[in-house]
């Protein structure tokens, strides 16, 4: 390995061969400037690489095994007050602890996917408009990062299915992070958490995922709820609703009604997404729902700005200590 | 989309519920209805009033007018014969004309959002004349851009002093805003025939439609001088329906249009009697439709016998369109050709080369429809996003483009003969038919319909429902182009009669799987913030400078391709950097001492793919601890590494750091960092200190301090080492030991041996390092340990614990 001060004298050296490209037939003028530019990166990059290992010269190794340095005081944890658990994830919890004793299964979603799980196994026709509603990000592979939970139906499905066969029914909540191309403000994040349930059985109707909904949000909040539903429209369920509850006390309802919470988009999931998971929909039937933790929790906490949740500042973690 | 109350009612039984029940049945069986704008107030004392006498004031633009108003504005002076005196500048003005007065009092209706909303008074103009209230032009009333001059109300059915806002579909109005992403797959409720049929559906009334819209008649015959030929790709266009027209000579009507006021609800606005009636048609039925210049469209083509040719669009062939703009098509485009030379960008804009203009003569119209997917490529590829083509990309249904065409003949009638109806399709298809079960239906909705009320409810919104037995036999209607399959008309039957009337019954069902990821999550978000750390989310996507600074290679990252910004353009490999992105932030709000911890997936390219060729992910716990007063070492990050796998139960070693080991950990000091691994070697995480150069980059101090742990591994090793609960009833020794020994000699191995050697003689013993100490110069060091030791049978005698001590103290 040559020296710095070598290797800088070569760097010179190279810097002066560029003069000569003007002395060169035009036709090789380009190949010569590119040769000349890859050397001189090279170069640079060994002048970078030796100074650092330079400066690694200094650094003394210290006893991986020993509990502290030598000479020194033992280290000591932080003190236990400046600790404090993400709301989000707190929430989610909490969440999944309700889909938990409602026997519901868990299985987080996947950050990373592919169009097959987003849109193809989901009953979305190739180049059917409604893909664009998903404002999706894409890889240069052609990955998608989720934009939705339901990305995750499919493998539910596929992983569950033993239970059908078993006589048992498939309960799965997934909780899982989304993302979509959007402008960020301050009701608007382009990464966010939902949870999905999805639901199989040979007898289950519309009324029992209504039934289901609204057990769910009655024990999250603690109390008696009226709900109501609108119409939606999704690919991967038919009948497809919003799932609406009145404005619980705990987020200052005043119980006179007509305030309403969108909370979530549900439906019973089309027999073509039965069929792609390997479940004959003449024999089962299922539903299926998906909502935004990330509100929850501004609800809950009466937060106005969702940018919080994924700035690590401390200054706004804090206010959840533990 | 806008929908104006008024208008909708317009085709329906008498509804008897209030308007805000109305809404909200709109709300829970057919789509979110946004917002109602409340426009019953917006034309209050603004009056129908006739011009009975007009003086052109000399030198200016005004004339000085004399209007009867029925004598119902108030606060107005009166002349004998009770009209009221009003300065008008529209050079339009005249005797006789039925006119739009604003009073004194009312406010202009373009101004009711404004600020400071424009309050009509009595004004004195040039001087001497008093003027009270305001003739209006169409704009002023908000009812069009027009403020060339006033305008002109068709006298027929009216008299003076009747409410303006009576003068049409009543203007007092409601206008709902309609969230129509909901709609997606419904076409039909894009038009507001459709929108209507819904309505009634939800009202239990039963709808029928238009003579004109089920049963189209064609009231003229094909004039020999009009040649048309039609050749369409099925695929790309259904149905493609033309009409020639020419001109019948007569003036456009100056009457002020009930159309425009319809136009204006719906946020259009009135451009003249021809375009207006392409708008109209399109709003009432979602058919959009557009006109040619038949003579250029001829001319164009260059043939003798014009044809129009729909078909994909080749690569890079151009088209200037009706903007002025000069596009390039590609083959996902389709294009309406004259003798296959471009003529129009279809379901989008039209060519410049074929538009109409003042010297227009004959005329084509095209009432078509295309494939959806293929115009969802050309809105993106072109940017066109008109209401035309929000129409076509939900796939506007076949059957309806004839019926559409027609009715905009008669519509035109005053100024447009039809000469010449040319149709690619020559027989209708056969109507769909769908079956649905009684069971099924209630089956799958939790409900008790009997087959009467469900038939009766598709029926009101016409489909044709015949039943056999428990099952009923739906023909689709054309418009319907979403209903295929059982489960389609149960969702009709299910929505149309109100889900809320479905009882929520909760089902009975099975226990759950305990789900260790999150259990051993939440333990750890509990552990480590119980020890002063705090839990942060941060993004998975990471600027590509952010990997470089940490000397990961972008390479080993996926990419995404349309990132916000550049900071979020690449899915990181690991989470520690993004925590030392972090931290500068909090110590410059004031945090001097603070721990960040995240446990999340990332995807390092080199994780490769699983079985389904989806990128496989590694669940990691990312901590950096960062203290201004420089004690985050390697030693305080190992310290909460142990906590966690002591408390854990996992085996584990540590030993010395490699980072030739894998891509994304390139960040650590080698020589003040370890590698966190299983007694067999596997991989569980890393603790050290971060390299100087790379603390420098992010003004952190040195050293800051880090670890990360796979959580996967963590799940799967947890429990492993069944933690030691040894005790003994006898009295336990306590003593201070203190080893001396070269530098290099690890005091993590004195430690061990001393353990060993308590152990081999089968007591129960617990070691403590309490110092390591090098006196300056010196070339040995000093460790010191607390001993707790004692036998599990008898209490230790002297003579035990002195030999034993001698042992440990021969330890080097």
């Amino acid at each position: 390995m040559p020296s710095i001060s070598e290797l800088k004298a070569q760097l010179k050296q190279l810097n002066a061969e560029y003069a000569k490209i003007k002395d060169m037939p035009a036709e090789k003028r380009a190949d010569f400037g590119k040769e000349l530019n890859v050397k001189k990166q090279k170069i640079i990059q060994q002048i970078a690489d030796a100074e650092n290992a330079a400066q690694d010269v200094d650094i003394v190794p210290l006893d991986i095994t020993a509990s502290r340095d030598i000479n020194a005081d033992a280290p000591e944890f932080l003190t236990a007050d400046f600790g404090s658990q993400h709301p989000l994830m707190t929430e989610l919890d909490r969440v999944i602890g309700i889909y938990q004793s409602m026997g519901f299964d868990i299985m987080e979603s996947v950050q990373l996917d592919d169009e097959y799980h987003m849109f193809d196994s989901l009953n979305f026709a190739k180049g059917h408009p409604a893909r664009d509603g998903y404002d999706t990000f894409r890889t240069k592979e052609g990955f998608i990062p989720p934009a939705h939970t339901s990305t995750m139906q499919h493998r539910v499905l596929k992983a569950y299915k033993h239970k059908l066969d078993e006589g048992k029914i498939i309960a799965v909540a997934v909780p899982g992070r989304v993302y979509r191309n959007e402008d960020v403000d301050a009701t608007h994040e382009h990464t966010f958490y939902q949870c999905e349930g999805v639901y199989v059985s040979e007898t289950c109707t519309l009324g029992n995922m209504l039934g289901i909904l609204r057990e769910f949000f009655e024990k999250y909040y603690g109390q008696k709820l009226n709900i109501k539903t609108q119409p939606g429209y999704f690919p991967f369920t038919e009948p497809s609703l919003e799932f609406l509850i009145e404005k619980p006390a705990a987020l200052g309802g005043k119980g006179k009604g007509g305030d309403w919470l969108e909370m979530l988009g549900c439906g019973m999931i089309h027999p073509n997404v039965l069929k792609m998971a390997g479940i004959d929909p003449t024999k089962y039937q299922g539903f299926a729902w998906g909502g935004g933790i990330d509100r929850l929790v501004m609800l809950r906490y009466g937060l106005g700005d969702v940018r919080n949740f994924e700035s690590a500042k401390l200054d706004f973690l804090k206010e959840f200590a533990c | 989309m806008l929908i104006s109350l008024n208008w909708l009612k317009l085709g329906l039984d008498k509804i008897d519920i209030s308007d805000d029940e109305l809404v909200k049945l709109i709300g829970a069986r057919l789509v979110e209805v946004e917002e109602v704008i409340d426009q019953t107030h917006k034309y209050d004392k603004i009056y129908v009033a006739q011009v009975k006498f007009c003086e052109k004031i000399p030198d200016t633009h005004l004339t000085l007018c004399l209007i009867d108003d029925g004598g119902k504005a108030e606060d107005v002076e009166r002349n004998k014969d009770g009209y009221v005196q009003v300065m008008c500048g529209a050079p339009n003005v005249h005797q006789d004309m039925f006119v739009a007065w604003i009073a004194p009092g009312a406010i202009v209706p373009a101004s009711v959002h404004d600020a400071e909303p424009f309050k009509i008074s009595m004004r004195k103009m040039l001087k001497k004349y008093d003027s009270y209230g305001m003739i209006a032009a169409a704009d002023e009333l908000d009812l069009g851009d027009d403020h060339e001059g006033i305008i002109e109300l068709n006298p027929e059915g009216l008299q003076a002093g009747m409410p303006f806002a009576k003068a049409f579909v009543d203007l007092n109005d409601k206008i709902l805003d309609i969230e129509n992403k909901s709609l997606t797959h419904r076409p039909d409720t894009f038009g507001l025939l459709g929108f209507r049929r819904e309505v009634a559906g939800i009202l239990g009334q039963k709808f029928t439609s238009p003579d004109w819209y089920l049963n189209p008649n064609v009231d003229f015959k094909n004039s020999s001088d009009v040649k048309l030929e039609i050749e369409i790709d099925e695929k790309l266009c259904p149905r493609y329906t033309a009409i020639v027209f020419e001109p019948t000579g007569k003036e456009y009507s100056p009457y002020f249009s009930n159309q425009a006021t319809l136009l204006a609800r719906a946020g259009m606005r009135s451009i003249d009697p021809i375009v207006d009636a392409t708008n109209m048609n399109m709003l009432l039925s979602g058919q959009p439709l557009h006109a040619f210049d038949y003579d250029k469209f001829v001319a164009v083509g260059g043939s003798a016998t014009p044809k129009i040719i729909v078909r994909a669009a080749k690569k890079g062939e151009k088209l200037t369109l009706l903007d002025g703009k000069e596009i390039e098509m590609n083959e996902d485009d389709i294009v309406i050709t004259s003798n296959n030379v471009p003529v129009a960008l279809a379901g989008a804009m039209g060519g410049a080369n074929t538009a109409i203009d003042e010297n227009t003569k004959r005329v084509i119209l095209e009432s078509a429809t295309f494939s959806l997917y293929n115009l969802r490529k050309t809105q993106m590829a072109h940017g066109i996003f008109s209401e035309a083509i929000t129409r076509f990309t939900k796939g506007q249904p076949a059957g309806q483009t004839l019926p559409v065409a027609l009715r905009f003949a008669r519509e035109v009638a005053d100024y447009l003969k039809p000469v010449g109806l040319f149709d690619s399709q020559k027989t209708a298809p056969v109507a769909e038919k769908v079956e649905l079960p009684l069971a099924q239906l209630n089956s799958l909705l939790g409900t008790d319909f009997d087959a009467a009320t469900a038939q009766k409810i598709l029926q009101n919104v016409e489909f044709d429902v015949k039943t056999q037995g428990d099952k009923l036999i739906a023909t689709v209607p054309f418009w319907r182009t979403d209903i295929h399959i059982p489960e389609d008309l149960i969702e009709e039957i299910g929505r149309l009669s109100g889900y809320d009337n479905i009882a929520p019954i909760l089902p009975l069902h099975g226990t759950a799987d305990p789900n260790v990821m999150f259990t051993l999550k939440t333990a750890l978000r509990h552990h480590l913030s119980a020890r002063g750390a705090n839990e942060v989310l941060t993004y998975s996507f990471v600027h590509g400078d952010l990997m470089k600074k940490v000397g990961q290679d972008t390479d080993n990252s996926y990419e995404i391709v349309n990132s916000i910004s550049p900071d979020l353009q690449h899915i990181r490999q690991s989470i520690v950097p993004s925590l030392l992105d972090k931290s500068y932030a909090n110590l410059r709000a004031g945090h001097e001492k603070f721990a960040l911890f995240e446990m999340n997936q990332v995807y390092p390219r080199t994780n490769g793919v699983d079985e389904d060729g989806v990128p496989k992910s590694t669940y990691q716990l990312g901590f950096v601890v960062v203290d201004q007063a420089q004690k985050s070492d390697f030693y305080l990050a190992k310290k909460y590494v142990q906590s966690i796998l002591d408390n854990f139960g996992v085996e584990y070693k540590i030993k010395p750091f490699l980072d030739a080991k894998d891509k994304s950990n390139t960040y650590y000091e080698s020589k003040r960092s370890a590698n966190i691994e299983t007694v067999d070697g596997t991989l569980i995480g890393h603790v050290g200190e971060i390299k100087q150069r790379i603390l420098r980059e992010f003004k952190l101090p040195v050293p800051t301090a880090a670890f990360e742990i796979d959580l996967q591994l963590l799940l799967e090793l947890q429990g492993a080492s069944a933690k030691d609960f040894s005790f003994s009833q006898y009295p336990s020794v306590a003593r201070d030991l203190t080893i001396s020994v070269p530098l290099d000699r690890r005091a993590g191995e004195i430690e061990a041996r001393i353990r060993e050697t308590l152990s081999q003689r089968r007591l129960v013993n617990r070691v403590k390092c309490t110092s390591i100490y090098q006196a300056e110069g010196a070339d040995t060091k000093n460790i010191s340990f607390h001993l707790d030791f004692a036998r599990t049978d008898k209490t230790l005698e002297k003579a035990e614990i002195q030999a034993i001590m001698k042992t440990l103290e021969k330890i080097k």
